[in-house]
């Protein structure tokens, strides 16, 4: 029974989450909510995979959606390929970025590793805002288009409508999320794992630990760059400001956020992160100042994020269950 | 020439900036181990406090600055007591508890004062001197001045008082000082007021020469960060130098790189000096770097 559980309760939430159009029809904000939720939880599976799971805070890792958002605005605009092959060919690029950049990031530590990041962050950024004639500069990419209709049973299924793209993205999700759990419960996530708790252990007992820590920084950046497509196709713009040195950052927050190294994490983090604000209906400032110092108060008091929390309150439900039962 | 000698004094004055920053970080990592990203916040709202005092308060911009730093310091001592010291032991978390305070930081100086650059002007500004051909304001060479005069008195407390030398004990270890009796909370705090107060200086004087904004924060703390590897994570000499490096060198480049690729010069050295000589130009190996 308790094996299911677990399997059902995400049954009825993807089921839930499929059939949100149909009661959702008459609000497009509440589509809207989910889908800007789903483009932050995105990249942060990625983060959650290099932080959570292996340790690496990197303080640019959404200068890597950017790198993955220009490479397909620049196919799909002025090479015109179609969304698809550019959604691969940008996501592959941004792994290949991700390699090439973290295997100079890895050879530091702890505070040099972020310090690294956060230069080859905002190096990719001034990049963005700086060459004109390729990114359009600080004023942004225009243009961008949302994918080719396709044929679903002969009929034909656009993705300008809110309710389609929001499909797309959603169906993307739980791809990357699937992603996730493969690669943690795979012999290269528990190979992960073993170098987070232990390097020198895990080096001693004949792990490559660079080549993994590269590897996982190339997924990570993928994922990323995967994410970062989605959402120019979804705001028909890449903007720089987009994949700044704060989206970097609030990156982290939303991992740490939601629970670091945990596979619900990065949707916990994005949904509050996008939802609280809203939810609160103060100015923009206040809401980011509330986060703020929401996340100062999580690392204080629960470390393990919402994530742990609300397995801690999972547990005691269920052993109060068997004590009630025995 | 004239153009050269320009862009050296300027960028001397930039450097100088950076070395404000860059001395409370290395402060701060000295004896704490941690790299206090909202340093850059920190001197925003430094920033914002001397215009604060200066146009709400008293019109006297000396005394501006010295409320903003004061005002900065105990800001710093409660962060230390309120948020770093208890996350005292976990780095990943204090870094983590430093990128909230910035989101908390920044948006409250938005929310308090808004979101667009104001102008604060003070005389020093207005007053040009000559130097040879050209002509400087007051503020350029005060900066410069200033700068100095604090470097000197930061190096003399360090060198030759009582507790400038237990803060260099305990940033050379902290198990030994406990055991000679140094109070170590009471340096911990103290270095980071202080830090906090030198970043508010250097917002307090950049605010009348460019404008106070939101973000005034984040170049200076990068470039910051930049001068701090440049120099030796951890040396306080180093940070000096590779402050005042960093400020000549960008402002120099601009002779012949076009000025947007400045900003980016100051992540070239860094990775370069990191990948060349991680210890910087006049740091040793460092303990816990592996």
């Amino acid at each position: 029974m308790a094996r299911i559980a677990p399997w059902l309760a995400l049954l009825v939430l993807l089921t839930a989450l499929y059939a949100m159009p149909h009661f959702a029809a008459g609000q497009p904000y509440v589509l809207h909510l989910l889908i800007l939720s789903m483009l932050y939880a995105i990249p942060a599976v990625g983060l959650n995979l290099m932080l959570g799971y292996v340790g690496l805070v990197s303080l640019g890792h959404m200068a890597f959606a950017g790198f993955g958002a220009y490479v397909a605005a620049v196919l799909m605009v002025d090479v015109k390929i179609g969304f698809w092959s550019a959604l691969a060919l940008a996501t592959l690029a941004s792994g290949a970025a991700g390699a090439a950049i973290g295997v100079v990031c890895l050879r530091f530590r702890s505070h040099f590793f972020m310090i690294v990041t956060l230069a080859f962050g905002l190096m990719l950024y001034s990049v963005m805002n700086n060459w004109d004639s390729v990114t359009r500069g600080a004023a942004g990419f225009a243009g961008i288009p949302r994918p080719a209709p396709i044929a679903v049973g002969g009929e034909s299924f656009p993705f300008g409508p809110l309710d389609h793209f929001y499909l797309l993205v959603l169906s993307a999700a739980v791809l990357v999320f699937a992603l996730q759990r493969l690669v943690v419960h795979s012999d290269f996530g528990r190979i992960l794992a073993a170098i987070r708790q232990d390097e020198r252990l895990a080096r001693a007992r004949g792990v490559n630990a660079l080549l993994y820590k590269t590897a996982v920084f190339a997924l990570g950046s993928a994922i990323a760059g995967f994410g970062g497509v989605l959402q120019v196709s979804f705001l028909r713009v890449a903007a720089p400001a987009s994949f700044s040195l704060a989206e970097s950052i609030n990156m982290v927050l939303i991992v740490i956020v939601g629970g670091a190294g945990t596979l619900s994490g990065p949707a916990l983090g994005a949904l509050l992160f996008v939802g609280l604000p809203e939810y609160l209906r103060a100015a923009q400032e206040w809401r980011l100042v509330v986060f703020g110092v929401l996340l100062v108060a999580i690392t204080l008091f629960a470390p393990r994020g919402l994530a742990g929390v609300a397995a801690d309150l999972w547990r005691r439900i269920s052993s109060r269950r068997a004590q009630a039962a025995s | 020439m004239d153009a050269l000698l320009e862009q050296i004094i300027n960028g001397l004055m930039m450097g100088s900036i950076y070395v404000l920053v860059a001395l409370g970080m290395v402060l701060i990592y000295g004896v704490m181990q941690v790299v206090n990203f909202a340093h850059g916040v920190l001197f925003t709202v430094g920033g914002y406090l001397a215009y604060f005092f200066y146009t709400r308060l008293f019109p006297s911009y000396p005394l501006a600055v010295l409320l903003s730093m004061g005002s900065l310091g105990i800001i710093g001592f409660a962060l230390e007591r309120g948020v770093f010291r208890p996350l005292a032991g976990n780095l990943r978390n204090q870094v983590i508890a430093s990128l909230g305070l910035i989101l908390a930081i920044e948006n409250l100086v938005v929310a308090i004062w808004g979101p667009n650059a104001l102008q604060f002007r003070v005389s020093a500004t207005d007053v040009l001197v000559p130097v040879g051909e050209l002509r400087f304001s007051v503020q350029h060479l005060a900066i410069i001045g200033i700068t100095l005069a604090m470097v000197a008195a930061l190096g003399v407390f360090l060198k030759y008082t009582r507790f400038g030398t237990a803060i260099r004990a305990t940033s050379q270890s902290r198990e030994a000082a406990m055991v000679v009796g140094i109070p170590v909370e009471r340096v911990h705090w103290s270095s980071f007021a202080i830090g906090t107060a030198l970043a508010a200086l250097g917002g307090a004087l950049i605010g009348p020469l460019f404008l106070v904004f939101p973000q005034m924060g984040d170049a200076p703390l990068v470039k910051g960060l930049a001068a701090i590897l440049l120099g030796g994570m951890g040396s306080v000499p180093g940070a000096v130098a590779g402050g005042m490096i960093l400020g000549v060198v960008e402002s120099v480049s601009t002779l012949f790189l076009p000025t947007d690729y400045r900003d980016s010069i100051a992540f070239v050295v860094m990775v370069a000096i990191l990948l060349v000589r991680p210890q910087g130009l006049f740091g040793r190996r460092m303990r816990g770097e592996d």
